[in-house]
């Protein structure tokens, strides 16, 4: 029998509060198509993509239509190519990163994410060869996303990693700056990286998965906003506490993820291919209504990074798991609120009247999965002075046993303040201020690691 | 002896026992209850059934008992005997089954409308809600697309429709509606993996 209050609730999520499937990323494994050439290596990354996502963009559109929800990305994460190309020159593995970006042209994907080296514990010559290409491969592909692992909490953080990636950043802003240093916003340095994430820039096909497998990521930002925005109206601001706002979050996150994973599940079904998890991050983008800021803003705060922001965040991160997890079968990725500054117009704003700074970011991560992410900063930013910003990320996570991750964007001949545009899901903001530069180069001069943190007294 | 089946369709104004009086009836001439679905609107009781009675049982027979209850407000039956075994039980959604809903002002027919735009195109409508708050009339549809060779085509000719007509007309797939409420259901049997 039909419910009409629960279907007309159903046709308020969808189709008026912007709900999506935000992506669905299919993993490939390609540690089969290693042969004894650089050439033939590519050739067999270049196949084993046409073959297994052929008809992967088809699928999902059909089933989009089919159930009226649109998926917004479809995209494709592999084996960290730093494995794939293990003993490859940097050259090489530039090559490896355009036959990356062939391929997915060829299936119609726009960004591949797992050009990705995991070096925690140390590097071999190959991680440096893999690390010396990334400037380049990111700077002569459209498509292909970078990301590197520096720390965990298992192995502590390689600090000779985080003092290279700091000058690689550098590097790879001005390798692009004709677009802005846009290359930074496609590469993200990660602690405690999971290899089932379905979101960009730091998708991979963790070794630990199947050959191919189906990852979901589910939005949500715009329904779970106006969704708190019905509800505090219907009931009145006096009448609702804020563990009425928890339990209101977690209902309707319930519903976006039982649509997300079904979405996924029916494309999974269609393709044939093992259905991985559902990460039940909230993803922002630039659109207005689809903010994670705004909810920060309808639960309390008048600009996000005012004091009681972390604590708003805390609650709708942990209320979005309760409910999501209750709603899938399978959860994992980095099922945290993202709060990608330039991703997400009400977080620019906050920047733009000198609300929200990167030390409040920082803050966000302990509650958060990724901090400092898409944070343009002045391109005269020293690369010490980045690295030291990455460790200080980095550190969260390890001693929280959480990923954490920094996606910082020095913009090329710009300063605190002017406006950095790239466009379309990545966004506009202006670009932060970096404060105490230049003071952190005694810090990263030394090298070695940070060990891994002791895991019991944990008080 | 072989068992007769009927469809019993009853109506009342809305009142305390009307369903201790129709069971009653069926109870004593020996009938078992195999579904029924009841709703009350606008203040009346409305009640289908199907039941299956001894051979002895006609027609004639059950309306002269319901014609003798008391109770008042009457209750007013219409019986129908059928062939075949009724399979309530075993009743499963097509495939492509899908919930249209409308809404708009309210107007004189807003429901012959739609009725005709899924007639048109040979849809079968399963079933149907209607309500009216304030002046927002609304409409849900659950119909079987079953035969729709493009989906695209007929979402066209629904944003045509609802453009035309002032409505604010939604096409979603039944299964959203069974994954976001039925919450003990698993995901793999929405969608028959």
């Amino acid at each position: 029998m039909l419910r009409s209050d629960q279907i007309m609730a159903t046709v308020e999520m969808v189709q008026k509060e912007n709900l999506d499937v935000r992506t669905v990323t299919m993993g490939i494994n390609l540690l089969d198509c290693r042969v004894g050439t650089v050439k033939g290596t590519c050739e067999k990354v270049e196949e084993k993509i046409a073959r297994c996502a052929e008809k992967f963009v088809v699928k999902c559109d059909e089933v989009s239509v089919k159930y009226g929800v649109p998926v917004i990305n479809k995209r494709i994460s592999v084996t960290p190519a730093a494995l794939v190309g293990s003993g490859f020159k940097t050259n090489d593995f530039v090559q490896l990163a355009k036959s990356l970006d062939t391929a997915a042209e060829n299936v119609g994907v726009d960004i591949l994410g797992g050009f990705t080296a995991h070096v925690e514990k140390g590097m071999t010559n190959s991680d440096r060869a893999f690390i010396g290409a990334i400037p380049k491969a990111l700077a002569l592909t459209k498509r292909v996303c970078a990301s590197i692992n520096v720390g965990s909490s298992h192995k502590g953080i390689n600090m000779d990693a985080v003092a290279m990636i700091g000058n690689t950043i550098k590097l790879l802003a001005e390798a692009t700056a004709d677009s802005g240093g846009f290359g930074a916003a496609k590469f993200v340095v990660f602690c405690n990286q999971p290899g089932d994430n379905p979101f960009m820039a730091g998708a991979i096909h963790g070794v630990e998965e199947a050959d191919v497998v189906l990852n979901v990521g589910v939005s949500g930002p715009g329904v779970i906003a106006r969704s708190l925005e019905r509800t505090i109206n219907r009931r009145g601001r006096d009448n609702m506490k804020l563990d009425d706002i928890a339990e209101e979050i977690k209902q309707i996150t319930f519903r976006v993820t039982r649509c997300g994973e079904l979405i996924g599940r029916q494309v999974s079904k269609e393709l044939g291919v093992e259905f991985g998890v559902v990460d039940l991050s909230l993803a922002p983008t630039p659109k207005i209504g689809d903010s994670v800021g705004e909810i920060l803003q309808i639960l309390g705060v008048d600009d996000v990074g005012a004091p009681g922001t972390t604590a708003i965040v805390a609650l709708l991160n942990d209320a979005v798991k309760k409910g999501g997890i209750f709603a899938s079968k399978a959860v994992g990725g980095l099922s945290g609120a993202f709060v990608p500054v330039m991703e997400d117009a009400v977080l620019a704003e906050a920047v733009a009247k000198g609300a929200l700074t990167i030390e409040k970011l920082e803050s966000l991560t302990c509650v958060c999965s990724v901090g400092l992410d898409m944070v343009p900063i002045p391109g005269d930013v020293d690369a010490a002075t980045i690295s030291a910003i990455i460790a200080d990320e980095m550190a969260i996570g390890m001693i929280n046993n959480k990923t954490t991750a920094a996606r910082l964007i020095p913009v090329p001949g710009k300063k605190a303040g002017e406006i950095v545009n790239f466009g379309g899901l990545f966004g506009t903001s202006p670009i932060m201020e970096v404060r105490n530069v230049n003071k952190s180069a005694r810090f990263i001069a030394w090298g070695g690691r940070i060990p891994a943190p002791i895991h019991s007294f944990k008080n | 002896m072989k068992n007769k089946q009927f469809v019993i369709s009853v109506m009342s104004k809305d009142r305390p026992g009307i369903i201790s009086d129709v069971t009653t009836v069926i109870y004593d001439l020996g009938g078992d209850l195999a579904g029924l679905n009841q709703s009350v609107l606008g203040g009346y009781f409305t009640m289908i059934l199907m039941v299956e009675f001894p051979e002895g049982v006609t027609v004639e027979t059950l309306m002269k008992t319901f014609s003798a209850i008391g109770t008042e407000p009457a209750i007013e039956a219409i019986i129908k005997e059928v062939d075949g075994v009724y399979m309530y039980d075993n009743r499963v959604l097509p495939g492509e089954t899908y919930v249209v809903t409308a809404q708009g002002g309210n107007r004189k027919g807003l429901v012959k409308l739609l009725g005709d735009f899924f007639y048109a195109r040979a849809i079968n409508v399963l079933d149907l809600v209607t309500a009216r708050r304030d002046e927002l009339y609304t409409m849900i549809f659950q119909v079987d697309l079953s035969h729709i060779e493009s989906m695209n085509k007929l979402r066209k000719e629904l944003v045509l429709l609802a453009g035309k007509e002032n409505l604010d007309v939604v096409l979603q797939h039944n299964d959203i509606y069974m994954a976001t409420n039925e919450v003990g259901l698993p995901l793999d049997a929405i969608i028959g993996g």
